[in-house]
C-alpha cells in the first residue's frame, strides 16, 4: 500500500496548477484582490470575480476528513498496487480546502498527517512534485 | 401546484447484463422510444420533440431512424451523469408548457457492452481540471468517488454499514418480482452483502450499480392530446434541478460535502408541488451507489440523517409492508441501470397502477436522480 506506481498518470500543468504541483509546498491558489483560498484553482475568484491569482503556502499539517481504501482496480496498471488508501485531508491552516492524497497504512477520520512530495516525470520531461500524506506521529 | 404536461406512455427494450445485447444501442434506444409511442397509442409521427442527458444517440439520427415528425425541440442537460434523468423530464415539461412542443420523449440509452465500462477507467497519462487533483493518487471512478463521500457521511451521522445494506436488499427483494429485471430469480441475503468483496470501503460489490447494457423511454403531451389516449395520463406534479453555490468546486471541496446535491432540488420540489416527504407513499431512488441514496434520502427531507439507522431498519424500504418502498421494480440494482430512467419509467408505473410491486392508491410517486453528482434532479409524478 501507499503511492501510486512512479509511471501512473501526472496532472497536466496549467498556470492555476503549477504553483501547486511543482513547489513542494501546500501554495494555495489566493486571490490576489480579496485573498480568498480557491482549491482547486480556479480561473475566477467565486468571491469577488477577480481573475489574477497568486499563491499562499500554508503549514504542512493536515487532518484526515474522509478516506476510501480502493480494493478494486479501475485501470489494469493499478493491478498491483490495490489495495490502496486515499485520504481526503483537510489543511489545518484552512480547514475548507481539501486535498486528496494516498496514505501509506491504515487511516482513520480525524488522523493528523503530514505531507511529503513524490516525484513523478511526465511523457515530456517535466517534473510534478505530487503532495501525499503520512502519519504526523512518525515525525 | 400542477405541471402543464403529462405522461401518456411508458416503454423499454430488453435490459441485459453489458455485453450481452444482441442490439446496438442505438437499436435499443430506438427500441425503448417505439415502445414508449405504441403504449401511448400515438404514432411516431406526432413526436416534435426528444429530450435525454447525456446521451450519445442524437435526435438527428433518431428522428430519421424512426420516422419522427419535424422535429420543434430537442435538448438535454448539462452535469456528467445519472443526475440528468429528472432534469430531463423536467426539460419535457417545460417545452410542452411552453408550447415549444407537442409531443415529447424523454429517453436514455446505455449500452456498455458497446462504449465502455463506467466502473473501469483509461489510462490517462495527464489529468486534467478537477481530475487533476484525484486521478494521479487513483481515484477515478464514480465508486471511488461516492465512497469517500459515504466515509464521511457514516462517519458523521452514524450511519451503519447494515442500513447501506438495506438499500440494495430493497432492490433485489423488489426484482424478484419484476420479470425485466436482470437479478430476477437471483435473490441476496443479508450475510451474502456483507461477506461480498469490497470494491472501495465502505461499499462492497453489491452496493455498486451494475453495468448494463439497455434504454428506457417515456412520452410526453399535452392534457388534451392525452383526453383522446387509451391510456390514463400520469401527470408531471413538479420537478426540480440544480445545485447549490460552489457544489461544482471539484475534487471534494464542496462546501457542503458529503452531499447528495439534492437539498436544494428537495425545497424547490416540496415547494413547487405544496407537499411534503410524508406525503410521498412511493419513492426511486437513483442507486449508484448506495450511500447516496441514504443521503438523497435525508437531503430531501424524508428524515434526518441521524434518523437514518431507524427509517431503513427492519425492511422499511420493502414493498409491501415497509414505510416508503423504494426502487420498487429492483431499481439501478435489481432491475438494470439504464443510468437512472428505468426509475423514471417505474414511478410512472406506481401511478398508473403497473408496477410488480405496486403500492396501493398510489396519488403521488418520486424519483431523484443521480444523486452525489451536481447539478441533482428530482420530478414528482401523481394523478391527474
Amino acid at each position: 500500500m501507499g503511492a501510486l506506481p512512479a509511471d501512473w498518470g501526472v496532472p497536466e500543468l496549467t498556470d492555476a496548477n503549477r504553483p501547486w504541483f511543482t513547489s513542494g509546498a501546500l501554495a494555495v491558489q489566493e486571490c490576489a484582490s480579496c485573498s480568498t483560498l480557491i482549491h482547486p484553482p480556479e480561473e475566477v475568484c467565486h468571491a469577488c470575480g477577480a481573475m489574477s491569482f497568486g499563491t499562499r503556502v500554508l503549514e504542512p499539517r493536515g487532518t484526515v476528513h474522509s478516506y476510501t481504501v480502493v480494493h478494486y482496480a479501475a485501470n489494469r496498471a493499478l493491478a498491483d498496487a490495490v489495495p490502496y488508501t486515499v485520504v481526503l485531508v483537510s489543511l489545518d491552516d484552512a480547514p475548507h480546502v481539501r486535498v486528496i492524497g494516498n496514505l501509506d497504512g491504515p487511516a482513520h477520520i480525524g488522523m493528523a498527517v503530514v505531507p511529503y512530495w513524490q516525484e513523478r516525470t511526465a511523457d515530456d520531461g517535466t517534473v510534478v512534485l505530487l503532495p501525499q500524506w503520512r502519519p504526523a506521529e512518525h515525525e | 401546484m400542477h405541471g402543464r404536461a403529462v405522461v401518456v406512455g411508458v416503454g423499454e427494450s430488453r435490459y441485459y447484463k453489458r455485453g450481452e445485447a444482441t442490439e446496438s444501442e442505438f437499436q435499443l434506444a430506438c427500441i425503448a422510444i417505439r415502445n414508449a409511442v405504441d403504449d401511448a397509442g400515438l404514432t411516431m409521427r406526432e413526436v416534435d420533440g426528444v429530450v435525454s442527458y447525456m446521451e450519445r444517440n442524437e435526435p438527428v439520427r433518431l428522428s430519421a431512424a424512426l420516422g419522427m415528425g419535424d422535429l420543434a425541440f430537442t435538448a438535454q442537460t448539462f452535469g456528467g451523469g445519472g443526475n440528468g434523468a429528472g432534469a430531463a423530464v423536467t426539460l419535457a415539461d417545460a417545452a410542452i408548457s411552453a408550447g415549444y412542443a407537442r409531443c415529447v420523449v424523454a429517453f436514455r440509452s446505455l449500452a456498455q457492452g458497446q462504449f465502455g465500462r463506467y466502473g473501469q477507467s483509461g489510462r490517462s497519462r495527464r489529468s486534467r481540471g478537477a481530475g487533476a487533483f484525484t486521478v494521479p493518487y487513483g481515484i477515478q471512478t464514480p465508486a471511488q468517488i461516492c465512497a469517500m463521500q459515504t466515509q464521511r457521511f457514516m462517519h458523521e451521522h452514524g450511519v451503519t454499514q447494515d442500513s447501506l445494506a438495506e438499500v440494495v436488499l430493497a432492490s433485489y427483494a423488489h426484482a424478484q418480482r419484476n420479470p425485466r429485471a436482470i437479478r430476477f430469480g437471483t435473490p441476496l441475503t443479508r450475510d451474502e452483502y456483507h461477506a461480498s468483496r469490497w470494491i472501495a470501503e465502505p461499499l462492497h460489490l453489491y452496493d455498486c450499480c451494475p453495468e448494463n447494457d439497455g434504454a428506457a423511454a417515456i412520452v410526453v403531451t399535452t392534457p388534451e392530446r392525452a383526453r383522446e389516449l387509451p391510456c390514463a395520463p400520469v401527470a408531471i406534479v413538479a420537478g426540480a434541478h440544480g445545485l447549490e453555490h460552489r457544489d461544482g468546486a471539484g475534487a471534494f471541496n464542496e462546501p457542503g460535502f458529503p452531499t447528495a446535491h439534492h437539498r436544494h432540488v428537495g425545497q424547490q420540489l416540496w415547494d413547487r408541488a405544496g407537499v411534503k416527504p410524508g406525503d410521498i407513499p412511493v419513492a426511486q431512488l437513483y442507486e449508484n451507489f448506495t450511500g447516496p441514496v441514504l443521503m438523497a434520502l435525508s437531503e430531501m427531507g424524508f428524515c434526518e440523517p441521524g434518523e437514518l439507522n431507524d427509517f431503513v431498519a427492519d425492511g422499511n424500504l420493502q414493498w409491501p409492508n415497509g414505510r416508503l418502498p423504494i426502487n420498487t421494480s429492483g431499481g439501478n440494482l435489481g432491475e438494470a441501470y439504464i443510468h437512472g430512467f428505468g426509475n423514471v419509467v417505474e414511478a410512472v408505473r406506481q401511478v398508473r397502477g403497473e408496477s410488480t410491486c405496486q403500492v396501493s392508491g398510489v396519488e403521488l410517486s418520486l424519483s431523484v436522480s443521480g444523486p452525489g453528482y451536481a447539478p441533482g434532479s428530482a420530478v414528482l409524478f401523481g394523478k391527474v
